[in-house]
């Protein structure tokens, strides 16, 4: 049996308790050893590329223009979407290396566990587009060469083909695979999981186990909710333990939660039970009875984190800790805070919440938020519709400028999704909301505060910029380079102005007084030990970081330690019960927020 | 002899201003030729100002170079719009403005 998580934040390694790497290490169980691994997107496609690297060359010398140069340079260039990409031919390597039969994957949350599912397609449609470059090649070698053979490039095709169709298929089978989707009994989570089983359902995947994880007995009303949406499918209740289940003997009492039949909730003797005397919402019940208006002002810290010349702030850490409630009581705060700043609430995560955190509908275009301040603006971006609009509006302009460089064929690239999709159409919406293309032009937005997907595509986000720049830079080199037979064309003055806007971006980012982020935790162990990775990865970035939320913390409940968290600031956000939703009570909640001291 | 001298004339005439407004139209072609290469050369020193290649120093020198051929182009165009007569000058003028360039 091995366990794989692909998730770039991993958590794997901090369950077990037992540190992991991209090579599977034995965990010793009861019943002989469990290998586990956490992939690393990076160094497996350098390994991948490595390995392929002469059929990939080929196969661009035959199917462009292109000199060994600009191929091998092409060769090196970073891929957005790389951990989508590349999870499954290292998932197969890896079962196959081991030789385990069985493998259990812990996927990324929602929005990229949906990307992961559809790569499979991808690969073959990659395959498909690298077998047409070779088209030309073929028929050449038929005319002048007699027969053509197949050679190490075909070899290569035709394995990227097989290994996207039998993943495929695979994924679709159940005797051999099965999904299983791990929730929370929260009315978000439920929202999220309804609309993630549905795209599921549409691609043949379905989810036969639905996992409600932290199960209270005061959970009954959404519970009830749960067992209505998904009465077609097997549900399993897991009880919220007083400790965060850690390490194996922990995990072996999961484990066996699970296999019991269709367990109710309340049932386990382990599951924490109100106490006596504890309040189910007493922190707002207080703030409302001495609330001066409807909006209720935040405390200093509001100023701390978010000076006025901020443009960028982001609102990012593990999925479930409540990143989207916490940015929408933030962005409410703000609102009220400076009446006279245009601001925009901006979801990147494709599994968008906002709107059913703020309870108004919205959609992807900047609305106003019904019941908040004038200058208060949302939008859940989806990217797949932008990406559609893109590439109606450019694909014969791109489909020209690559014409100029490769073979036919190639332009059927742009028939693809491509991987890191999400990351780079929230990339260019930053850019048009924070990013004036001519200086001294007028801004749409004087604020965007920014709910991000979860951590591990929260980075990806934030590494886009670079990525993109590479990518406009090779572009323009190769416009340069030959411009004598090619021209220079509209497409070379935008990639000069793409790679202006993303400089500035860059820089706007690294800039402590201009770009912030603050992360969303919980007082558990295991969002706590991702945070702190995610400030490490922040810092490497040198984006700032002025404080960390630390979200539901209950009166008498565990409190992170500070140092974790370095020169941070803490805000503690109190817990409340069912958690807030709606304008009037998130604009309530975040008055209750207090910086801890020291 | 009349009639034959002035169909002689005339065709001289013709064919001559003819010539001329052949010889106006390609110099202006040349010249817009002239301008979108200048366009073009102008754009790719941007690019290589992105891929740090070229410093802005360097750049604003180039800029200035290109920028005043381009009024100069667009000067002469303008003397040429206004009528007949002065088009040929202003096919005159654009030829020594050329030959300006080729030397220099």
């Amino acid at each position: 049996m091995l366990a794989v998580s692909t998730d770039p934040a991993h958590s794997l390694g901090d369950a077990f308790d037992v540190p992991l790497s991209a090579e599977p290490v034995p965990i010793k169980t009861r019943r002989g050893d469990l290998l586990a691994a956490e992939l690393a997107a990076g160094p497996a496609l350098g390994r991948w590329r490595g390995e392929h690297r002469r059929s990939l060359k080929e196969i661009a010398a035959r199917g462009t223009y292109l000199d060994e140069e600009d191929v091998e340079r092409f060769l090196d260039l970073s891929l957005p979407g790389a951990d989508e990409l590349l999870a499954w031919l290292e998932l197969e390597r890896l079962a196959s290396e081991t030789h385990c039969e069985e493998l259990v994957v812990d996927a990324a949350p929602t929005a990229h566990t949906l990307r992961l599912l559809a790569m499979p397609e991808a690969l073959s449609g990659l395959a498909r587009v690298l077998d047409r470059m070779q088209a030309r090649h073929r028929l050449l070698a038929e005319r002048f060469g007699g027969a053509w053979r197949p050679d190490e490039s075909d070899e290569l095709i035709a394995d990227l083909e097989t290994q996207g169709r039998r993943i495929a298929e695979r994924l679709r089978d159940p005797e051999r695979s099965a999904v299983s989707w791990v929730m929370l009994p929260e009315a978000l989570s439920l929202a999220e999981t309804k609309d993630a089983l549905k795209a599921l359902d549409e691609a043949d995947i379905p989810v036969r186990e639905v996992i409600v994880n932290r199960v209270q007995a005061r959970d009954g009303e959404v519970i009830e909710e749960i067992q209505r949406a998904f009465s077609d499918r097997t549900l399993r209740f897991l009880p919220e333990e007083a400790r965060e289940p850690r390490g194996m003997a922990a995990l072996r009492r999961v484990g066996r939660g699970l296999r019991e039949p269709h367990p109710r909730p309340g049932i386990n003797a382990r599951a924490k039970q109100k106490q006596p005397g504890e309040p189910d919402w007493s922190p707002l019940q207080g703030a409302l009875s001495t609330s001066p208006g409807i909006y209720a002002r935040a405390g200093a810290w509001l100023e701390d984190i978010a000076p006025d010349n901020l443009r960028l702030l982001f609102l990012g850490g593990k999925g479930g800790v409540g990143k989207t409630t916490c940015a929408a009581a933030i962005a409410l705060a703000l609102a009220e805070h400076h009446p006279k700043a245009r601001i925009l609430l901006l979801s990147t995560d494709p599994a968008h919440s906002i709107a059913d955190v703020l309870e108004i509908p919205l959609g992807d275009d900047e609305r106003p938020v019904l019941g908040a301040p004038q200058n208060l603006r949302a939008r859940e971006l989806d990217a797949t519709r932008a990406f559609d609009a893109w590439r109606e509006r450019h694909a014969g302009k791109v489909g020209e400028a690559m014409g100029a460089f490769t073979s036919e064929g190639v332009g059927d690239l742009l028939d693809l999704t491509p991987p890191g999709l999400d990351e780079l159409i929230a990339l260019s919406t930053l850019l048009d909301t924070v990013i004036d293309p001519t200086v001294g032009g007028e801004r749409p937005y004087d604020l965007v505060v920014v709910d991000t997907a979860p951590t591990g595509h929260a980075l990806r986000l934030l590494e886009m910029p670079d990525l993109a720049l590479s990518w406009d830079h090779y572009l323009l080199s190769l416009l340069l380079k030959y411009r004598e037979a090619v021209g220079l064309g509209d497409l070379a003055a935008e990639l000069v102005q793409l790679s202006r806007s993303l400089k500035r971006l860059d820089a706007l980012l690294r800039d402590p007084d201009r770009t912030r982020f603050v992360a969303v935790t919980r007082a558990a162990e295991l969002p706590r030990r991702e945070t702190v990775r995610l400030l490490e990865s922040l810092e490497k970035l040198s984006i700032a970081v002025p404080a960390v939320i630390v979200n539901a913390v209950a009166p008498d409940g565990e409190k992170p330690p500070r140092e974790r968290f370095g020169r941070c600031d803490i805000i503690e956000a109190p817990a409340a019960f069912p958690p807030p939703r709606g304008v009037r009570r998130l604009a309530e909640w975040v008055r209750t927020w207090e910086k801890a001291t020291e | 002899m009349i009639a034959i001298a002035i169909v002689i004339l005339d065709s001289l005439l013709i064919g001559g201003i003819k010539f001329v407004l052949d010889k106006v139209a390609s110099a202006v072609d040349e010249e817009m030729n002239d301008e979108g290469s200048l366009r073009e050369e102008l754009l790719a020193a941007q690019m290589r100002v992105e891929l740090g290649e070229m410093d802005e120093e360097e750049f604003a020198e180039l800029e200035a170079v290109i920028l005043a051929r381009l009024r100069e182009i667009r000067d002469a165009q303008r003397g040429e719009a206004s009528g007949a007569v002065s088009l040929g000058s202003g096919a005159f003028e654009v030829d020594v403005s050329f030959g300006g360039d080729e030397n220099e």
